[in-house]
């Protein structure tokens, strides 16, 4: 686990999200926000529902135009080159699909096309079979199970070998197969000099992959640290201990910081 | 196992291109129960106005066979230009479909333009075949020339329609809402195209209605297959055809939302 002391220069990091306002109409979801990822980082955006963890990505992926604050991605302004800092980054969106009449073999090619991949029918069933769906390449996106569409969302998200990876909630609807076998994806990724900014609800995920976390709510970025670091410096937090049942832990202090409201 | 760019890279547009160019070809190529409504619509046209109203020859009369043809092929620009164009993209905002795309390196206008093109090419496919079966039923035949001027109208019809299209998903977003107006404006159009342009209503409803949309777009289709005929009527389609298309294009793309949210 590295320090959570210290971003060493700009090379060392893949991602800098500075004083990021995000607002629909009125409403504000993200409301100064500032982060780093750095290089080989699994990095994690912890939040109630609401909180603002997709507004965040989709202004790093430039869905959105920000209201302020600056997202730079791998040296890159998103906001003045969107297209360089896109091919630079693998996506898993929280809500996205394919077009329905596409086969997967032939999703799994026009993404390869607009990555700029030059790709054989035998590469593009081989990185299928990869992921496990070797006899589903002629099935429609929408017959898939939840956990193969989660596969093959994960297989398109880094088929360019990206730089830094965004993945919003890949482990929900998961089984706890399915689940483990994307944490040992993560980590091969992390091995070959990936960086990963993943958002869960899963204290358990954020504390088996990540890093490091970042905790926000109401658009707010609370803390950023270790996940043993939290726990280590909100132990004795009133908030947490009263959540608390037991030795404290990830989930005591994430409530304790965030409330036990539930969210709309 | 690729000769992939390196990472990172702007990929080279042409790739990007025709990797969407073959996708949504696909996509159109599979629908194919949408695909043969939108010939057999005008074709069954073709049918039934000939039962009824037999063969006149082919200038610019209601009933003729220039106006029979030209409504037909506007019907089918109409069936899938203005109504398949808008619920596809209604339904591919709705899936999240465009938000993965635009994810990718690929510019947003390619990914419209690839499908604007490719509904085009359908219209053109559509063109040809109608007017083979309508020359038969009609027996006329339809020289080299007059395929190609079709085939212009086509293509500036299609896009009509489909600037129209576009400003209705830009100013709507509930995929019901759209659907119901693209129905609407279905049978506005071809109500007006049909009665006004008949002069059923008298010449100045007939006037009118050769500004409408339909109106204009037949009025053009029979004025190319008889030009020695070429009136104002016709000049005024073309007008009326440009400006639609233009407006329709402008309110299209400056409201157009890629989130249904
Ligand atoms: N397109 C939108 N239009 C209007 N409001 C939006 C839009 N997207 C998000 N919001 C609002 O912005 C706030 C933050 O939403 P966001 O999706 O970023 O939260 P989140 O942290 O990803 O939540 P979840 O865990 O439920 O996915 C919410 O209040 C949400 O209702
Ligand atoms: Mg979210």
């Amino acid at each position: 686990m590295s320090s959570t002391t210290g971003i060493d220069g700009a090379a060392a990091r893949v991602l800098e999200v500075d004083g990021l306002i995000v607002r629909y109409g009125t409403r504000t979801a993200v409301d100064g926000v500032t982060f780093q990822v750095r290089r080989g980082e699994v990095f994690g955006l912890l939040g109630p529902n609401g909180a603002g963890k997709t507004s965040t990505l989709s202004a790093v992926e430039g869905l959105l135009k920000p209201q302020g604050g600056r997202v730079v991605v791998d040296g890159i302004d998103v906001e003045r080159n969107p297209t360089a800092a896109r091919a630079r980054l693998g996506v898993q969106l929280q809500a996205s699909s394919f077009q329905s009449e596409l086969t997967i073999e032939e999703i799994v090619r026009l993404y390869a096309g607009l990555y700029g991949q030059r790709v054989t029918k035998q590469d593009i069933a081989d990185r299928i079979r990869d992921v496990g769906l070797g006899d589903e390449l002629g099935k429609r996106f929408k017959s898939l199970s939840g956990g193969q569409q989660q596969r093959l969302s994960l297989l398109i998200a880094v088929i360019h070998q990206p730089v830094l990876l965004l993945l919003d909630e890949p482990t929900s609807g998961l089984d706890p197969q399915s689940r483990r076998q994307l944490w040992d994806r993560i980590e091969t990724l992390r091995a070959d000099g990936g960086s990963i900014v993943l958002t869960t609800h899963s204290m358990e995920e954020a504390q088996a992959v990540c890093d490091r976390v970042a905790i926000i709510d109401h658009g707010a970025l609370l803390v950023v640290d270790t996940p043993a670091g939290l726990i280590a410096r909100h132990r004795d937090d009133p908030r947490v201990l009263t959540v608390a049942r037991g030795a404290v832990t990830l989930e005591d202090v994430f409530i304790g910081l965030t409330g036990s409201d539930i969210r709309d | 196992m690729t000769d992939a760019t390196s990472t990172g890279a702007r990929p080279a547009i042409g790739l990007i291109r025709s990797s969407l160019l073959r996708a949504d070809a696909t996509v159109l190529l599979r629908s194919g129960r949408t695909l043969l409504l939108n010939i057999a619509v005008p074709i069954l046209y073709l049918v039934i106005t000939n039962l009824h109203l037999g063969h006149k020859g082919r200038g610019f009369t209601y009933g003729s066979t220039g106006f029979t043809i030209g409504l037909a092929l506007t019907v089918g620009l109409m069936s899938s230009s203005l109504m398949g164009y808008a619920t596809t993209i209604t339904h591919d905002r709705d899936a999240g479909v465009f938000q993965r795309l635009r994810v990718t390196p690929a510019p947003t206008w390619a990914i419209m333009a690839s499908r604007l093109l490719v509904q085009i090419a359908a219209d053109l496919i559509m063109t040809v075949v109608v007017v083979i079966v309508g020359g038969i039923i009609h027996r006329t035949t339809f020289g080299a020339g007059d395929y190609l001027l079709l085939v212009c109208v086509s293509i500036a019809g299609g896009a009509m329609f489909l600037a129209i299209a576009q400003a209705v998903v830009g100013l709507v977003r509930s995929a019901a809402v759209v659907d119901a107006i693209g129905r609407m404006f279905y049978i506005v159009f071809l109500l007006t195209g049909l009665l006004g342009s008949s002069g059923i209503l008298g010449s100045t409803a007939q006037e009118v209605a050769g500004w409408s949309p339909v109106g204009a777009v037949t009025n053009l289709y029979s004025g190319v297959l008889d030009l020695a005929q070429w009136s104002w009527t016709d000049s005024y389609g073309l007008i009326a055809v440009i400006g639609y298309t233009v407006i329709g294009a402008v309110v299209g793309i400056r409201w157009f939302r890629w989130d249904s949210r």
